[in-house]
């Protein structure tokens, strides 16, 4: 017999008996509960001494005495690595009526620290907790199964009550574009979204796994056409948070690359409203990768430039050996090129421009600085593109036939 | 797994291992580890079976005609048909799996699910060791930590472990933190992987150079104060002759600057920036242990960063922010 139930340990007092391993382990569990500790054994282990040394437990140097020990105690946690011992401490507590985790027995222990995983939700954390009667393992293996469908987002997380207040907003940066390139953390989010506003460069293919009751609002931008301006997506995010929703601002690449995520940002804040930054895996390092060519390489480049704009370009690094990497560039791409051999760069340093980075359609162009513009149009390269100039691009296997 | 033999303890068996598959030094092991003395069978062993004999470990034997009746077992490796069904010779692969800053949260999903199908995780001390929780039971984690100015694997010999356990049929993560391409040494995992003949692939990663900033509220770029960022290494000095960093040009750039591997030469780049023409106003921040629990954070301005971050006992790993973008976000309630 097993009923599951959620202990709130917080500023309450637990006795843990032994000082191996298995204790320590519970030990953290219990503190970062915000239980009071007490540990009481001959000796304890490292985890434990570093607990002891930073003041988050107390620990009498002894062995147990008896039920005096258990004074105080809401639960207490043995674990000596003696049966005949652990077997005392539990009948002592049955004795004066607290609650015992006799950890080495889990056929006998009346309670048990379940196998758990938790999500740490916008609105609160989410735990599932698993128990097998007498397995710990294969509570385990149970407890793997549902984090696995947690951090894959097959479970939707939406919350079932109403706010009384603000919702929330977080900036989720989304990668390149294919789906897995997404973080765990960003997948978490957007399982709890109320609503998702997204981007055109976003990983578009997780919403169709979205509940119908998701409302998703596209902003995509759509070079050379209206788009919805920035003032607008931050009156959406903010209007819709206030309204008492949680909001996935899911984007390409990196909410603070180029992204105009510091701008969302204040603007929630300004209303007060609370907002989470999770980072994505960004275009200007990841396109080039998914055409072979690292950013950096030990002997080839020691550092990298990220730019958009044409102002700063006369003025960059111009070793080869430096790496430079251009967004949103297809547009002005002979005068960047023409800027770059003014400003010293080899005319045959080579450049790859790299499409659809990650996706089955992407694309790789290679040429010299001098040549790079005349070929983009010879083939006709569109946006959205990452441009890299540095020797670093001879190491794509696309340079061995340009 | 476990094997026990159906022997008293102390015995000291003599076992002959025949079939051995791609997971034959665990079986090799456990037999090691209950006193047996150790043969093994195969007429084309591999790399790591040449290993454990060469260690004397385990005596090989490749030719096929042997007197079993000198054993007291002849065990058919019973690791092997479990292995088989996932790994031989021809699904040998290598995957760069770029992990992120450190919190779990911020692997991607690619990544975890290469973890989760892992035989060998090849892992650094910055790698979101989280993760290994949900590696195969059984999987190898092979520790090849670099510590600043303490122990570490050489890059040759991280190389070869890939290679090797990849030509065994295992499937191989390298799994580290950051990305794999971000001073990473990801190009030179991957040059190896492929002149091994061994399919390799990549997992792009959140870079630490990005993330780490962004998780202290402060972004790389801003709307009106600047449309792009250099990322440098720091780790050493603008002086010393192995330097190849053009400061002069990132001083006048007017781009955000983020330096890795900076803390100990942080007080003669700043002096260097500064000797560029940098202004000393620039807004400066210093974050070590970026997105984890003990992650601390120290703002200043180009001339007084240093000794903020000395007083503040800044350590690696840590990435130096500098620029006015670093103040263009207010600090969060």
């Amino acid at each position: 017999m097993a009923l599951p139930v959620a202990l709130d340990l917080t500023g309450r007092r637990v006795v843990a008996i032994g000082g191996g391993p298995v204790s320590a382990r519970r030990v953290m569990a219990f503190v970062e509960e915000g239980a009071i500790v007490t540990v009481i054994a001959p000796w304890i282990c490292e985890d434990l001494t570093d607990l002891v040394t930073t003041g988050e437990i107390a620990w009498l140097e002894r062995d147990y005495v008896g039920v005096s020990d258990l004074d105080g105690a809401r639960l207490v946690h043995t674990a000596t690595g003696e049966a005949a011992a652990d077997d005392r401490v539990l009948t002592d507590a049955d004795t004066v009526g607290i609650w015992c985790v006799h950890a080495g027995d889990a056929g006998a222990t009346p309670v048990a620290v379940l196998a758990r995983t938790t999500v740490s939700l916008p609105d609160g954390p989410l735990t599932v907790a698993t128990h097998a009667a007498g397995d710990p393992r294969l509570a385990v293996r149970a407890r793997d199964a549902v984090a696995e469908h947690l951090a894959t987002g097959s479970v939707a997380l939406q919350r079932s009550r109403r706010r009384d207040g603000a919702g929330w907003v977080a900036l989720v940066g989304g990668g390149p574009g294919t789906d897995a390139l997404l973080t765990i953390r960003g997948r978490h989010l957007l399982s709890t979204a109320d609503v998702v506003v997204v981007d055109r460069l976003a990983p578009r293919g997780l919403l169709a796994d979205l509940p119908a009751s998701v409302r998703i609002v596209d902003v995509g931008k759509v070079p050379g056409r209206h788009a919805v301006t920035q003032d607008e997506i931050n009156a959406v995010l903010v209007e819709e948070a206030l309204a008492g929703h949680g909001v996935v601002r899911l984007k390409g690449g990196d909410p603070y690359v180029l992204g105009r995520g510091g701008e969302e940002r204040l603007a929630c804040e300004a209303h007060g409203i609370p907002v989470e930054v999770v980072p994505g895996v960004t275009s200007a390092i990841s396109v080039p990768a998914a055409a072979g060519i690292p950013v950096t390489h030990r002997g080839v480049a020691r550092g990298f430039t990220v730019v958009t704009g044409h102002e700063e370009i006369p003025s960059l690094p111009s070793g080869r050996d430096h790496t430079l990497v251009l967004l949103m560039g297809v547009a002005g791409l002979q005068r960047t090129t023409d800027l770059l051999i003014a400003g010293g760069r080899d005319p045959r340093c080579p450049v790859a421009i790299v499409e659809r980075g990650w996706l089955p359609d992407q694309r790789v162009t290679i040429a010299t600085l001098d040549e790079i513009a005349a070929t983009a149009t010879a083939v006709g390269v569109e946006s959205p593109a990452v441009i890299v100039v540095g020797d670093v691009v001879a190491l794509s296997p696309h340079a061995l036939t340009p | 797994m476990t094997l026990r033999l159906p022997l008293p303890d102390g015995s000291a068996p003599h076992v002959l291992v025949v079939e051995p598959g791609p997971r034959a030094s665990e079986t090799v092991q456990s037999l090691l580890d209950q006193g047996a003395r150790v043969d093994v069978q195969s007429p084309a062993p591999d790399a790591r079976l040449v290993d454990l004999a060469g260690r004397r470990l385990i005596t090989l034997h490749t030719e096929d005609d042997l007197d079993t009746g000198r054993y007291d077992i002849v065990l058919r490796d019973p690791l092997r048909a479990a292995a088989t069904a996932t790994t031989d010779r021809t699904t040998g692969r290598v995957v760069l799996v770029g992990g992120g800053p450190g919190p779990l949260g911020l692997l991607t999903i690619a990544g975890l699910e290469a973890v989760r199908t892992a035989d060998v995780l090849v892992c650094d001390r910055l790698a979101p060791l989280a993760a290994l929780e949900q590696a195969k039971p059984g999987a190898e984690v092979v520790h090849v930590g670099k510590i600043p100015r303490g122990e570490f694997t050489p890059q040759e010999q991280i190389n070869a472990i890939l290679v090797d356990r990849a030509l065994a049929g295992r499937r191989v993560v390298r799994l580290k933190g950051g990305d794999n391409f971000v001073f990473g040494r990801g190009g030179e995992e991957w040059n190896a992987c492929v002149e091994a003949g061994i399919p390799v692939e990549v997992v792009p990663g959140v870079s630490s150079s990005i993330a780490v900033p962004a998780l202290a509220g402060i972004p790389l770029t801003h709307r009106s104060l600047t449309q792009g960022f250099v990322v440098v290494s720091g780790h050493v000095t603008p002086e010393d002759p192995r330097s190849d960093i053009d400061w002069d040009a990132l001083a006048r750039l007017g781009l955000t600057i983020v330096i890795l591997m900076g803390v100990a030469a942080l007080p003669e780049i700043t002096a260097r920036l500064l000797r560029a023409g940098l202004d000393p106003a620039t807004p400066a921040a210093s974050i070590a242990d970026g997105g984890m629990p003990s992650q601390r954070l120290v703002r200043g301005d180009l001339a007084t960063l240093p000794a903020a971050a000395a007083a503040e006992d800044i350590g690696a790993p840590a990435v130096t922010v500098i620029g006015p973008a670093v103040s263009a976000l207010l600090p969060q309630a």
